[in-house]
């Protein structure tokens, strides 16, 4: 097997003292916003892009996803001792986890939560390896028109499929589009939209735009909003309380693999990612539970099912990315850009080109999960008394993070007001309840699609029908136009049915 | 958000060339945007007319003391250097809160500071003056 030579070769770059480390910072510190309400994922991977300056660009990525799926692992945490969800992806794993942890179970829920979240994690990292190699083989036939039509696809699914409404979500990635728009015109060398201003003749900085929209919008929102609380200190977690009964154990295996499957596909689609596949991981095991009515009461299935699915879909999501260049949900376009930024080009020949980035970091998610077990299980009490660190003493820290980072990307304090500005712009957004990650993708892909359909197009000698005649390239453009249809359809109903619009 | 779409569309069209299907100019993209965002910005706003309004929850104290101590951060640290930059931004934040406690803030400075220092000064060897004179 050639896979397996080839995983053989990613633990070699894996188990490099740097590489090791940075992974163990990354799963750390995933876990560790992970456990914390009021900050997740996408504001922790933008505070710590500009540091990916500093390394090589395997070693970032591998700490960069060691905080994307650590998340997945320490989400459940909080949700489960406080009802509290750490991260929204596990937010329903509060519905039974927090009853089980009233009616004297938490450290049983701990456990299950962990091992599913491990399983899943595992499943689908053996997905990805199995898959991305030939997935990527394919996509080496893409031409311009292809990816113009696929990058479509996976702008108009982030922007349709995500929560909310899907006309703001579409508004949203335009948005975006027109950011990623500012700054040199890579064809004519012409400035767009810079005003004269010096700064941005590159276009917008990618961190102070991720940081502004994320991090700073994000703390203004939460200032008030998360109160201090105590974590609930009445039991102990032991190790003895974690031991599930029989009972726990048959409600665990099955529930465990229809979640890692739901967040398996799920994850791999462009423009759905973790949460969705933890809602529907839930939803499925409801519906096909003899006793539904145990629901939300502390039932196990329902805490290992979106768990596993959760953890699965964080591992798959990678498969898009790294594979075809295209970033499922806006963590994975942040991961995109530091690619980018690192000087290595998404898309299908990543995995021919630099094989030790691709398989270094498959072989860093095994050990990125064991390292999480170990974390999550044995050290769970010192997530607990994490808990208890007040928000009116992390705000001003992340801030000052936010501020530095932003700083040390060009040494300039220009992007410091510019996070400023998109700070000011994404809480606005949050107000009206706009989306801020569609306009993060359409960011990171306005310019490489303005560039292909350019291209495209003059391959074709200005032939507009060349979408829909490559067949390829039809089937994406059919996939969007379902999409959008489907889109105006739910629209239109919000507004005979206002509450379903939400 | 109508107005910004034309605008966009309008700047694009004027300042330039928008070129043929077949050799597109730098101006096709962003022209097709805007007129894209202002469609978008119609749509949007159409049915908000005919939907009662919900509070929007608009907080001004966080929000303003936020804005204020990343500007003072970025104003202070290029006249006197990163730790005094920090003991400024923590001061402004912690007035988001009401009530803030002093002596609270002041050791939370000191611990961010000499966190700070060690991590991007000394751990990644970022190009940034922990103190500075400079006005």
């Amino acid at each position: 097997m050639e896979v397996f030579g080839d995983l053989l070769f990613g633990f070699q770059t894996a188990f490099s003292l740097q590489n090791l480390m940075y992974c163990f910072i990354g799963v750390f510190l995933g876990t560790f916003v992970g456990v914390l309400p009021g900050i997740g994922a996408l504001a922790t991977i933008s505070m710590l892009l500009p540091l990916t300056f500093y390394v090589p660009p395997t070693t970032a990525l591998i700490m960069l996803a060691g905080i994307y799926y650590g998340t997945q692992y320490g989400g459940s945490t909080a949700s489960i001792l406080m009802n509290l969800p750490g991260t929204p992806s596990s937010a329903v794993t509060c519905l039974d986890g927090y009853p089980m942890s009233n009616s004297g179970r938490a450290g049983v829920a701990l456990f299950v939560t962990t091992l599913a979240s491990f399983i899943g994690g595992s499943i689908g990292i053996v997905i990805l390896t199995l898959f991305s190699p030939s997935l990527a083989e394919v996509a080496l036939a893409f031409g311009p028109a292809e990816y113009f039509a696929m990058m479509l696809l996976g702008l108009v699914a982030a922007s349709t499929l995500s929560q909310g409404s899907p006309v703001k979500g579409i508004a949203m990635v335009l948005a975006g589009l027109c950011l990623g728009m500012v700054g040199t015109d890579v064809q004519t060398g012409q400035q767009r939209y810079t005003f004269g201003i010096p700064e941005l003749s590159d276009g917008f900085n990618l961190v102070a735009i991720a940081m502004g929209l994320f991090g700073v919008g994000e703390v203004i929102a939460s200032v008030n909003k998360i109160r201090d609380q105590k974590a609930d200190q009445r039991q102990k977690i032991t190790f003895r309380s974690m031991v599930p009964t029989r009972d726990d154990w048959s409600r665990f295996w099955w529930p465990m693999l229809r979640g890692t499957g739901v967040g398996s596909f799920f994850g791999a689609l462009p423009g759905t990612g973790t949460t969705i596949s933890a809602f529907m991981a839930y939803a499925v095991e409801k519906k096909i539970s003899k006793t539904p009515e145990r629901f939300g009461k502390g039932a196990v299935e329902g805490v290992v099912s979106p768990e596993a699915a959760n953890n699965a879909a964080s591992q798959t999501a990678f498969i898009p990315t790294l594979t075809l260049g295209i970033p499922g949900d806006a963590v994975m376009a942040l991961m995109l850009g530091a690619m980018i930024i690192a000087g290595v080009q998404p898309g299908p020949r990543l995995i021919t080109e630099h094989p030790e980035i691709f398989w270094g970091l498959v072989a860093s998610f095994w050990i990125g999960n064991v390292l999480l077990v170990i974390l999550n299980l044995p050290l769970i009490g010192m997530w607990v008394k994490l808990l208890q660190i007040p928000y009116r003493f992390l705000f001003p820290s992340i801030l000052m993070f936010i501020a530095i980072g932003v700083f040390s990307v060009n040494n300039n304090t220009f992007d410091i007001f510019m996070v400023l500005i998109f700070g000011v712009f994404g809480y606005f957004l949050m107000l009206l309840r706009f989306e801020p990650a569609p306009l993060l993708l359409g960011y990171i892909l306005g310019p490489l699609m303005e560039e292909h359909l350019r291209r495209a197009m003059l391959l074709s000698r200005g032939d507009a029908t060349v979408f829909v005649t490559r067949p390829i390239s039809a089937a994406f453009i059919f996939v969007t136009t379902a999409l959008l249809l489907w889109a105006i359809y739910a629209a239109i109903k919000g507004k005979i049915n206002p509450k379903i619009d939400d | 958000m109508i107005a910004v779409g034309l605008w966009f569309m309008n700047h694009a069209m004027e300042s330039y060339s928008i070129g043929t299907l077949r050799r597109m100019g730098p101006g096709f993209f962003p022209a097709v945007l805007g007129g894209l965002i202002a469609v978008f910005g119609v749509l949007i706003a159409l049915p908000a007319f005919f939907r009662e309004g919900d509070p929007l929850g608009f907080e001004g104290r966080p929000f303003l003391m936020v804005c204020i101590s990343i500007g003072v951060f970025a104003f202070v640290l290029e006249r006197l250097g990163m730790v005094p930059a920090i003991f400024a931004l923590v001061f402004c934040a912690a007035f988001a809160k009401p009530g803030p406690n002093l002596i609270e803030n002041l050791a939370l400075s000191v611990f961010l500071a000499i966190s700070a220092v060690a991590v991007f000064i000394w751990g990644l060897g970022i190009p940034i003056q922990a103190f500075r004179w400079n006005i």
